[in-house]
């Protein structure tokens, strides 16, 4: 699945090594070098959790799950010793990967897992984690094996386990399966989930750093992000400065380049490559075709047309700045032959299907948004459906739900809507029932007013 | 304490209080769905969105915890639009069927819609179905239909948080979810009705009053539940002299929110009235009873008590109203001159409430009012005497579930004339002499202690019918026989006559709060006193006029 890189590639540079999931073949490429540079100045007092967290605050390692939060500052927000007491810190690995378009961990996982055991190590030292756990995507059963055997391992040749290589450093890693829901890649879901319940979104605050797993500072940090936390300890912040294209943006990044390119796979790359040179990556639109729509971060970000995204660097910010998000950096490319309604519509299928229920706004709009698209693309839309589905979206949005998977749900269909009008129109045109019409929105509002009017409305 | 704003309103909250407590002490009158106030918080059904100063998104508020200073806005236009949004999205799926639904009346999402629902809908969607979830029942009291479902969770939380059995769960995902019990399990605990008390819609409705009754013909009276001695307050609800249900009200100190589902379906039991006039049997021995009037009965007990004063007997019940027993000894001791009553309570099946002050508590007196009864002057024995005396005066009837055995009625049968007070028959009638027909519960009025020696009062639901008194008035007009005491008496008069000589009553008030306790209706406004919140008395409260009828709270 890996393509070529600009560069030689340091996330990616196992992969396709004969047995690359093995302890030994990783340990011969030099693995887990700094786990014990770090045990061992341990006692020497030449290596502190401090150091660490201030090497990687200092490198600018931003969240690769999807918010682009500083890693750094994320670990700082965890209570001090004094503060917290007897209560125990968890580290856990967010491996449920499920965001439509993205597919990075999973190769990490499937492909090089004692790498992110080793950035989960180096993750624990920091933060004083005496007990780690990945939370693997139910679906993801080979990597959940893989993960497994690799922690078996790494707790046969002592790497893991009490004491370890001698140091006074106990951590033991758990491998945890979730049942299958993409809202457990949210956080605080899934610490709900792996503490046992419903894979429910929590109210925050009190955000996990305080009040994590089972009411204890927990730390949720994405697969990709804490692979980089190994290479950071192993090769210095300003080395991985020195890979991003800009200040704010830095280290290498895995893009997940799927849909109509003509080689679509995981590229790593700096973080805030132009667009164009992603695409050159992935061999360019399939056959040579006019580019339509990218959706930049998984199908939650909204969709950008190929004017909008031209020259944009592929980061947090510029994709922010494109009025889009960088999200998972799963990149859905869509060239000219693409039906945008039933794109959005098979998106709105997966989010009506994936919401958690918790929340009357997502519970409710999610299947009412894909009612209306299914019928839109079946022939049977409405003139007023395409303002009607605008309007429920935005009531779906912007704090309206705990968590923000309403907001993911309506990213697409909104830029849809609006960039591609024209396509959703040319439907209700053809539309078999186009006399099944309803009061027009902007009635409705009136009429609202004339009830407050009246003194009806409180 | 923090000072809260709500609207350009002032009130003072605790600092554990959150926005939407904060808004209902201020009197704005914020619609929510899953908060409820000795639940936790889920903050899931986005009602009660508000704004708040200083935080740029929309805010549910029962999730936003209150720090002094904060500025609350409940009616901007922000605040109104997202509880329009809220309420549409609810009402996309919920069936439109209120004229046949049992909740309506008392539904929360009803009230609400009125509140702050659009005027129309704008889905044309077709609605969303639970073939086999839907008028199924769950348990053995409680009726489950999804299709109404708002997903509110808190019967959920009920099960899991304060009855901790935690039978029901969310099943599926999305919009799909629905709540039902774990499989191969029922709703069946000892508070189970409760689970429909917290729905606010009318997903969750109890078996034994579904479509009895719409709710807005009931007439509701305080009164306090005579399952055991715990006396959990109730509302009777009632209409043309039958009782329909029993809701609890709200006692902080006593049963919360919350009642026993055996104290709840007594209620139909109030219904029964085998006695509708005294009878009598004059000769003795076979004769059958004859139905007589007031007179000729009350006059035939004076004559058999006064053959032989002495050789008379008195058996009270911890089912009398102190009032009532306070009659009676004082009737024994001043008029009869046979020394105190005597009275005996069953022991068990323990019942259990819980509140959020004492967490537990356990009745096992099958009876509400033993501890009334003995300040009042009747004795406690654990088994009552087996002499033959010449006069037996049972009041009343049903003090113990023995009254149905034929082998103890045979022992009291041993004295020469039998009388008793009764409403329901049992063996114990059935040997009666003189029968003076009596109201049930809902008949009387007067005060109980409880488990706890707390004083608390019960009204009259339901008038009797014509010729069945209550308890105190066949007692009065028995006393008035030896110009004891005025028949014109009532309840209160006979309490204030009392208070003196009973311990504690001293300084009671009859219309007092203490007695009185909440109403069966709370308004937003007054549920500030149930919810322990100190209201500024400098800071004049305000309630927004509202289309919503008023609601149980919560």
């Amino acid at each position: 699945m890996s393509g070529l890189s600009p560069a030689p590639p340091v996330l990616l540079a196992r992969i396709g090594k004969p047995n690359s999931v093995s302890l030994d073949s990783y340990v011969a490429d030099g693995g887990y070098a700094s786990w014990k540079k770090v045990l061992e100045g341990v006692k020497g007092g030449e290596w502190t959790p401090a150091k660490v967290t201030d090497m990687v605050k200092a490198s600018g390692l931003r969240g690769r799950g999807g918010a682009g939060f500083p890693c750094g500052m994320k670990w700082t927000f965890v209570p001090t010793k004094e503060k917290r007491g007897d209560k125990p810190v968890y580290l856990l690995c967010n491996a449920d990967e499920s965001e439509p378009g993205t597919f990075k961990d999973r190769l990490l996982i499937e492909k090089d897992p004692h790498q992110i055991l080793e950035g989960m190590m180096l993750a624990s030292f920091a933060l004083d984690v005496k007990h780690a756990y990945i939370y693997i995507r139910g679906e993801m059963v080979h990597g959940a094996e893989i993960l497994d055997k690799a922690v078996a391992e790494a707790h046969e040749k002592g790497f893991l386990g009490t004491d370890v290589l001698g140091s006074g450093v106990d951590l033991t890693i758990t491998v945890h399966r979730g049942a299958g829901a993409y809202i457990c890649g949210e956080e605080t879901a899934l610490i709900e989930s792996l503490e046992g319940k419903r894979g429910h979104p929590r109210i925050k605050p009190p955000f996990p750093a305080v009040s994590g797993a089972w009411g204890c500072p927990t730390v949720v940090n994405n697969v990709e992000t804490l692979s980089c936390v190994k290479h950071i300890v192993d090769r210095g912040a300003e080395w991985f400065k020195g890979v991003g294209r800009n200040e704010k943006n830095t280290g290498p990044k895995l893009y997940c380049v799927s849909g109509h390119v003509e080689k679509p796979g995981v590229y790593e790359a700096p973080t805030g490559i132009p667009w164009e040179e992603l695409l050159a990556l992935a061999g360019g639109v399939r056959g040579g075709r006019k580019l339509k729509a990218v959706i930049p971060g998984g199908s939650s970000a909204p969709m950008l047309t190929a004017a909008e995204i031209a020259g944009v660097p592929m980061d947090f910010d510029g994709l922010v700045a494109a009025k889009s998000m960088f999200g998972s950096a799963g990149i859905i490319v869509m060239d000219e032959t693409t039906d945008i309604p039933k794109a959005v519509t098979n998106i709105a299928k997966f989010y009506a299907h994936e919401s958690c229920g918790q929340c009357t706004p997502c519970r409710e709009g999610t299947p009412w948004l894909l009612k209306m698209l299914r019928r839109i693309v079946n022939g049977e839309g409405k003139k007023s459906d395409l303002d009607l589905l605008l309007q429920i979206s935005n009531q779906m949005g912007n704090g309206m739900t705990i968590c923000v998977f309403s907001d993911a749900a309506i990213a697409p269909v909104i830029s849809g809507i609006t960039k591609f009008r024209g396509e959703f129109e040319a439907y209700i045109e053809k539309s078999t029932k186009p006399e099944f019409e309803q009061k027009a929105p902007t009635d409705l509002t009136n009429e609202i007013a004339d009830r407050k009017a009246a003194g009806i409305h409180s | 304490m923090a000072k809260v704003t709500v609207d350009g309103r002032v009130v003072e909250v605790p600092n554990d209080a959150n926005a939407l407590e904060a808004c209902r002490a201020a009197g704005v009158d914020v619609p929510h769905f899953c908060y409820h106030p000795r639940l936790s918080i889920v903050g899931q059904c986005r009602m009660c969105m508000v704004e708040v100063e200083g935080v740029p998104k929309i805010q549910a508020s029962c999730t936003v915890p209150v720090r002094d200073g904060m500025v609350i806005k409940a009616s901007t236009e922000k605040a109104l639009a997202a509880r329009n949004a809220t309420m549409e999205f609810l009402l996309i799926n919920h069936p439109l069927d209120c004229p046949i639904c049992d909740q309506a009346g008392e539904c929360k999402l009803q009230d609400n819609a009125f509140a702050a629902g659009l005027p129309v809908s704008r889905t044309s969607e077709p609605r969303r179905q639970f073939p086999g979830y839907d008028r199924t029942p769950i348990g053995p009291h409680v009726i489950a239909d999804m299709t109404r479902c708002i997903q509110c969770t808190r019967c959920i939380r009920f099960c899991e948080e304060i009855t901790e059995t935690g039978e029901l769960t969310f099943i599926e995902r999305g919009g799909h979810t629905i709540v039902w019990t774990h499989e191969g399990k029922a709703l069946d605990n000892d508070l189970s009705a409760c689970a429909a008390d917290v729905c606010p819609v009318g997903a969750l409705t109890t078996r034994d009053f579904r479509f009895r009754k719409r709710v807005w013909w009931l007439d509701k009276t305080r009164s306090v539940c005579d399952g055991c001695e715990i006396g959990c307050n109730i509302s009777i609800e009632h209409r043309d002299r039958i009782v329909y249900r029993f809701l609890p009200r709200v006692a902080p100190a006593v049963n919360d929110f919350w009642m026993c589902d055996y104290g709840r379906f007594r209620s139909e039991e109030l219904n029964r009235q085998d006695f509708l006039k005294p009878e009598i049997r004059v000769a003795g021995g076979d004769a059958e009873r004859r139905q007589t009037n007031w007179g000729e009965a009350l006059d035939a007990v004076k004559a058999a008590i006064e053959k032989d004063p002495s050789k008379v007997r008195v058996i009270g019940s911890a089912f009398l109203t102190t009032e009532e027993a306070w009659l009676l000894a004082a009737l024994c001791k001043d008029s009869l001159k046979v020394g105190s009553p005597e009275f005996t309570v069953d022991i068990g099946p323990k019942r259990r409430i819980r509140n959020k002050v004492d967490g537990w508590i356990y009745g096992s007196e099958a009876a509400p009012n033993s501890r009334g009864c003995e300040a009042a002057g009747l004795t406690r024995t654990s088994s009552l005497s087996s002499s033959s005396p010449a006069v037996l005066y049972i009041s009343d009837a049903s003090f113990s579930e023995k009254c149905k055995d034929p082998a103890f009625v045979a022992g009291l049968r041993q004295a020469s004339v039998l009388i008793v007070h009764a409403r329901t028959r049992n063996a114990l009638t059935d040997a009666a002499d003189i029968v003076l027909p009596v109201a049930p519960l809902s008949g009387k009025e007067g005060t109980f202690v409880n488990a706890k020696g707390l004083v608390q009062r019960i009204d009259t639901a339901i008038v009797s019918p014509p010729v069945v008194r209550t308890d105190l008035e066949v007692l009065l007009n028995l006393g008035a026989r030896w110009n004891a005491f005025d028949t014109q008496w009532t309840a209160r008069d006979v309490f204030e006559k009392m208070q003196a000589s009973v311990a504690g009553y001293a300084g009671l008030a009859w219309d007092s709060d203490a007695l009185v306790g909440n109403p069966p209706s709370i308004s937003p406004a007054a549920a500030y006193d149930v919810l322990g919140l100190e209201r500024d008395p400098g800071v004049e409260v305000f309630s927004r006029p509202s289309v919503t009828a008023p609601d149980r709270l919560p």
